[in-house]
């Protein structure tokens, strides 16, 4: 089979991941010396797909062959879909070709599960090691890890690639016993935990070598079971704080060619998605906790953002007075972002603010209103009850694509 | 009305504003002009000011500011600037700050202007040069503001001892694998070297680059608001995404497999047995 023919299958078999970032890593360069490559801790998106997705890394599948059954992935071995296998020199010349082109910053490595889990890892492990060892190449790598795999190995895989990560597929164990009939949540989180033990040691100990340095981050596949949303952001607090990952994705179900009739056949759950996206940022960078943004079981609200649900059913908490809150109450107001928080507290050290300092410093005003306080403003609308404030808050519903 | 003209560059603008804040002149009585042209008022004697004469200083922190707000491409730039730079020494520091009228101004550009050399960093194609002694990539590109100069050596970071030339329709870098030599404006040979090479193709990434994206999560806005039409044409992938944009909306949104897939043969497999 010629290369170009592998590619078309096995970057096709891999876009169902929806992770494909390079940040996180330590700074590297290769300014004046051999190989090539370098990292700086941002991560740069050199195009992006016509489904909006960043093109960050080169994000292939080794092989599509698969023993294991999973019903949501379009490699299981019952799916009736063409297959290829790259091998390791030319996964590594596309890597090279295609970073030297500034195409990518660097690699994304999966693999469907071939002959043994610890097999299918050492696979995975050797084109790293060549890239890193004979190539001295110092782009990003990002490495799948497969769980059922000797942690041995997990922990030589840490010492050559920036990002190690495990997917945990599915917020539900019960789901993951119905679906992936191959898969143990206990190997899952096992394989997590001998990822962060490993790279507490790295860290421990300055002497020692580095072990994924961008740390590790998990997909959960969203819309595949019903499992609510609640369900998920408490899993993915769950796992933030246990194996302290970087990033939990969240992937809408995407429909699959030959899909079994134990996973929906529907447009992606896109908005949904995106409301879980917002409702993880709130959770990693703003403070909050998942108890706060929703109960026990239930679904974030699709109209509105999660901040602004939390903040309407919070109204207590409001009108917050922005020449006195904390910073971090300031960052919970509606439209207003952590920098612009930073921006208030800096700039009320000079002056007192006033209602247009916000319109300049690019709030989402019409949001923000209901809720601030300022010392020429008052919102009238601080006793107007939350329905009819959600109902003129609320994202407008947009004409439906006729092929959705 | 005083009539200046700094060619675009900082370090000659700073020169010229170090003597104006001397001179005690304030904002409202200069102009830079971009070209060096007869004026109008220009002709008009100012009124006599009488500064301190005493050298100003000035925090580090802004004049970073400025050199960064400087690269910012539009007529009359070099006026907010000074304004700014006036009014800190004035005892105003709020001119610096995002919630003031000059300094949001000021955060503005010097935002745009960070996006534009991330631009750069992310968009630029190198096209291997396979018939030169002294070069192994080169790129034209088209910037919107002017980052060359300060942004491109992230490509000597990332390409290590490898020789190469970015050009575009302004100025020019050409890293010979030690040195960095920046040109303005762009030599018309390094120019034609690079504008040869543009427009090319390359089947490999533009496979890849059709089979990673999934039709069934189509969202056209997204993509251009981070990926705006302008790079486009600069891009191996541009003239694909049309084509996808269209395949997608007439029909292979139902599920995400890319079309190079779906005439190949399948093949299930099936487990071995148990021994």
């Amino acid at each position: 089979m010629e290369l170009i023919d592998k590619l078309t299958i096995l970057a096709d078999a891999a876009k169902y991941d929806a992770s494909c970032a390079s940040s996180g890593a330590p700074k590297r360069s290769s300014r004046g010396k051999d190989g090539i490559g370098a990292t700086n801790g941002m991560g740069i998106c050199h195009s992006y797909t016509p489904d909006g997705r960043c093109v960050s890394l080169l994000k292939i599948l080794l092989t599509n062959f698969c023993l294991y059954d999973c019903q949501y992935c379009v490699n299981r071995r019952s799916s009736d879909v063409p297959r290829a296998r790259f091998s390791p020199e030319e996964v590594i010349k596309l890597t090279l070709d295609f970073y030297q082109r500034n195409y990518v910053s660097g690699l994304f490595l999966s693999s469907g599960i071939i002959q043994s889990p610890d097999y299918t890892m050492e696979q995975l492990i050797r084109v790293a090691k060549v890239l890193r060892e004979e190539h001295q190449f110092r782009g990003y790598i990002h490495l799948k890890t497969i769980p059922e795999a000797d942690p041995a190995l997990i922990e030589e895989a840490g010492r050559y690639a920036d990002r190690l990560s495990v997917n945990i597929e599915l917020p539900s164990p019960a789901s993951l016993i119905q679906l992936a009939p191959e898969k143990r949540l206990a190997s899952i989180t096992g394989a997590m935990g001998t990822i962060d033990s490993a790279s507490n040691e790295s860290r421990a100990d300055k002497r020692a070598p580095r072990f994924a340095p961008g740390g590790q981050s998990t997909q959960m596949i969203v819309g595949a079971d019903a499992s609510d949303d609640s369900r998920i952001l408490h899993t993915a607090e769950a796992l933030y704080g246990d194996y302290r990952l970087r990033r939990v994705y969240y992937s809408a179900f995407s429909p699959i060619p030959n899909s079994p009739a134990s996973v929906p056949f529907q447009a992606p759950p896109l908005l949904r998605e995106h409301r879980l996206y917002q409702a993880d940022f709130l959770l990693r960078s703003y403070g909050f906790k998942a108890n706060e943004l929703l109960g026990a079981t239930g679904n974030l609200p699709l109209d509105i953002d999660p901040k602004l649900a939390w903040a309407l059913g919070n109204r207590a908490e409001f009108p917050v007075d922005l020449n006195r809150a904390e910073p971090a109450m300031i960052a919970r107001v509606p439209g207003i972002g952590i920098r612009t928080a930073q921006r208030i507290v800096s700039l009320r050290r000079l002056k007192r603010i006033r209602f247009e300092d916000l319109l300049r410093m690019r709030c989402v005003i019409d949001k923000a209103r209901p809720f601030v306080v300022t010392s020429d403003y008052r919102p009238r609308q601080d006793t107007l009850e939350s329905t009819h404030l959600r109902s003129q808050l609320s994202d407008q519903p947009a004409q439906m694509a006729l092929w959705a | 009305m005083r009539v200046l003209c700094c060619e675009d560059d900082f370090e000659t603008w700073r020169g010229q504003a170090r003597g104006l804040l001397a001179e005690g002149l304030p904002p409202h009585a200069v102009v830079w002009e971009d070209e060096n042209r007869p004026q109008l008022f220009a002709a008009e004697e100012p009124a006599p000011y009488h500064g301190s004469g005493a050298v100003t200083r000035v925090p580090g922190e802004l004049i970073e500011q400025l050199r960064s707000a400087a690269q910012y491409r539009m007529p009359g730039r070099w006026n907010l600037l000074y304004r700014i730079l006036w009014r800190v020494t004035r005892g105003e520091r709020e001119a610096m700050l995002a919630g003031d009228c000059d300094g949001s101004e000021l955060h503005r550009r010097i935002k745009s202007v960070s996006r534009e050399a991330h631009h750069l960093h992310a968009f630029v194609r190198f096209q291997p040069v396979t018939n030169a002694a002294d070069l192994d990539y080169v790129a034209w590109y088209e910037p919107a503001h002017d980052i060359l100069a300060g942004a491109s050596l992230h490509f000597a970071e990332r390409l290590g001892r490898q020789r190469w030339l970015i050009a575009t329709p302004r100025d020019a870098v050409w890293y010979d694998g030690v040195h960095l030599e920046y040109r303005r404006p762009c030599p018309a040979a390094w120019q034609a070297r690079a504008q040869a090479s543009s427009g090319g193709e390359d089947r490999l990434w533009e496979t890849y680059y059709a089979s990673i994206f999934n039709p069934a999560r189509l969202n056209r806005q997204a993509m251009q608001g981070h990926m705006p039409l302008r790079f486009w044409k600069g891009l191996t992938e541009g003239k694909l995404i049309p084509v996808l944009l269209s395949q997608a909306r007439a029909g292979s949104q139902k599920d995400g497999q890319a079309q190079g897939v779906k005439g190949k043969r399948g093949k299930i497999i099936r487990p071995a047995r148990e021994s």
